[in-house]
């Protein structure tokens, strides 16, 4: 349970090294799928049931709330496995599960475990608060409710007293940043009817993120669209309101991005904690807020929009296939090695090249995302070098740890 | 002969395998992912050899429909 009416910055963990971005970059909670009933269902950005007791101990260790994702729609052949994540999450001491489905959520009830209501379930009334109030303490809002919708709600909780099991205030929690999709909280068939795979199993194959053209069939003519993107919302950016967003009520905020690269949790995590915290030292300012955008834009975007919540009556729409990042990253090498007593860590240049001055970014599962320039590097252990090449061993100083597992990347202007 | 193989670790559990094919597929109520009845587990993969003649398009279908991609079927 987290420390009653502070704000949550609530960040995705699809893999460790993401987990550790969050943590490292000012996370006050994360989130994150194990096995397949989560909304990332795709293997490749999943932890496993083995994974709980280190994501536990490590989001303990500096006091951050997890959250087990386990919302999808459940089938009879589930209730098993169900039962299995739960007894684990219950065991490894998990803060809550976020659920959809009502036998995840009586189930949770039964064994004591803290439970949030997924936008999924598309909370867009008091009443329906009042009804899950029975079951949770945190309850995610519909993406599509105006501030004005969720202010009311917020206060009419405040004014009917309702409490969750936990005998405190029910607190709301909203999307802050990431993706949208076209399908009211995401109860899409789209995925499903193209290609069998259910978005509402977590396999989603973003059919909406394509271009498409409208033909008549009687004459053949194809109709000339402003933006063949057109089911492609852009993303969701709230940090240029965020002051309006807090003034609701809301307690939580949640970044979208489970399927994301560390970089992009690092950065948006960092923004949005900044953001948090300038609002409530009252430093909240213009200059801050262009330089926090810059910053978002830097890393996966779709362009950027307010989403629902400012009661614009129309979605905006993307114009690109992918991402709108200004930055990129490049491979280069892997870790080798480092002197703990004296920082040095040792990298060995697989592709590309590297100089002083470069940008670079270094990740991997228990160091995270780690952004710095390179200001001084030797090859080889000797000569001072400003530029390095494949095969080089190159060795320069860094200020946490390096690791075999990790990766290092340039980061390159697009 | 035909050549079922199943690769389970990266099951999602939609169901669609049992649907198309369920004299050869069933879930696992134990944790929700499809099983290749009678097959011989390889390194996560699950292999199904047989001689039953409509084994290539029953499960076929099932590869078809699988969302994930993890089914494969031979005949030789």
């Amino acid at each position: 349970m987290k420390e009653s009416g502070k704000i949550e910055l609530m960040s995705p963990a699809g893999d460790f090294a993401s987990l550790q971005a969050a943590i490292d970059n000012g996370a006050d909670a994360v989130y994150f799928g194990v096995e397949q009933l989560n909304m990332r269902a795709r293997a490749t950005i999943n932890f496993t049931l083995l994974d709980l007791p280190e994501i536990s101990n490590r989001c303990k260790e500096k006091n951050i709330r997890t959250y087990l994702t386990l919302n999808t729609i459940i089938y009879d052949h589930d209730l098993s496995v169900v039962k299995t994540l739960l007894n684990k999450a219950k065991e490894v001491g998990l803060t809550a599960v976020i659920a959809m489905d009502q036998a995840v959520i009586a189930y949770a009830k039964q064994i004591g475990m803290e439970t949030h209501i997924s936008t999924q379930i598309n909370i867009t009334n008091i009443e329906t608060v009042k009804f899950y109030a029975m079951f949770a303490d945190t309850m995610v809002m519909s993406r599509e409710l105006s501030l004005s919708q969720i202010k009311k709600i917020v206060k009419q909780i405040e004014k009917e007293q309702i409490k969750g099991p936990s005998g405190n205030l029910v607190e709301i929690e909203i999307f802050a940043h990431g993706a949208l999709c076209m399908a009211v909280s995401g109860k899409c068939y789209l995925s499903l009817h193209a290609h069998n795979s259910s978005a509402n199993r977590g396999a989603c194959k973003q059919n909406c993120r394509r271009k498409y053209t409208v033909i008549d069939q009687e004459s053949g003519f194809e109709i000339e669209l402003d933006n063949e993107y057109m089911m492609s919302p852009k993303d969701l950016c709230t940090i240029n309101f965020l002051d309006k967003i807090i003034d609701t009520g809301v307690k939580v905020l949640k970044i979208e991005g489970r399927g994301r690269a560390p970089e992009y949790v690092a950065t948006v995590t960092k923004c949005y904690r900044e953001a948090i915290d300038a609002i409530a030292n009252k430093t909240y300012t213009n200059e801050k807020i262009n330089e926090w955008m810059k910053r978002l834009e830097t890393v996966y975007n779709r362009g950027f929009w307010s989403g629902y919540y400012l009661g614009n009556n129309v979605g905006e729409w993307t114009n690109a296939s992918g991402s709108k990042a200004t930055q990129k990253k490049i491979y280069i090498g892997k870790g080798k090695h480092y002197y703990g007593k004296t920082n040095i860590a040792v990298f060995l240049i697989e592709a590309f090249d590297l100089s002083v001055g470069d940008k670079i970014l270094i990740q991997g599962p228990s160091t995270g995302s780690q952004e710095m320039i390179i200001e001084k590097m030797k090859i080889d252990g000797k000569v001072e070098n400003i530029k390095a090449i494949k095969t080089d061993i190159v060795t320069f100083k860094t200020n946490f740890k390096i690791r075999s597992s990790d990766k290092l990347y340039k980061i390159v202007e697009v | 002969m035909v050549i079922v193989t199943l690769q389970r670790d990266k099951c999602i559990g939609c169901n669609y395998c049992e649907e198309f094919a369920p004299e050869y597929f069933r879930m696992s109520k134990k944790d929700g992912k499809s099983v290749l009845l009678q097959s011989v587990e390889q390194k996560g993969f699950y292999t199904l050899k047989t001689a039953m003649p409509d084994a290539f398009e029953i499960c076929n279908k099932a590869a078809k429909a699988c969302p994930v991609k993890i089914i494969s079927v031979k005949e030789i």
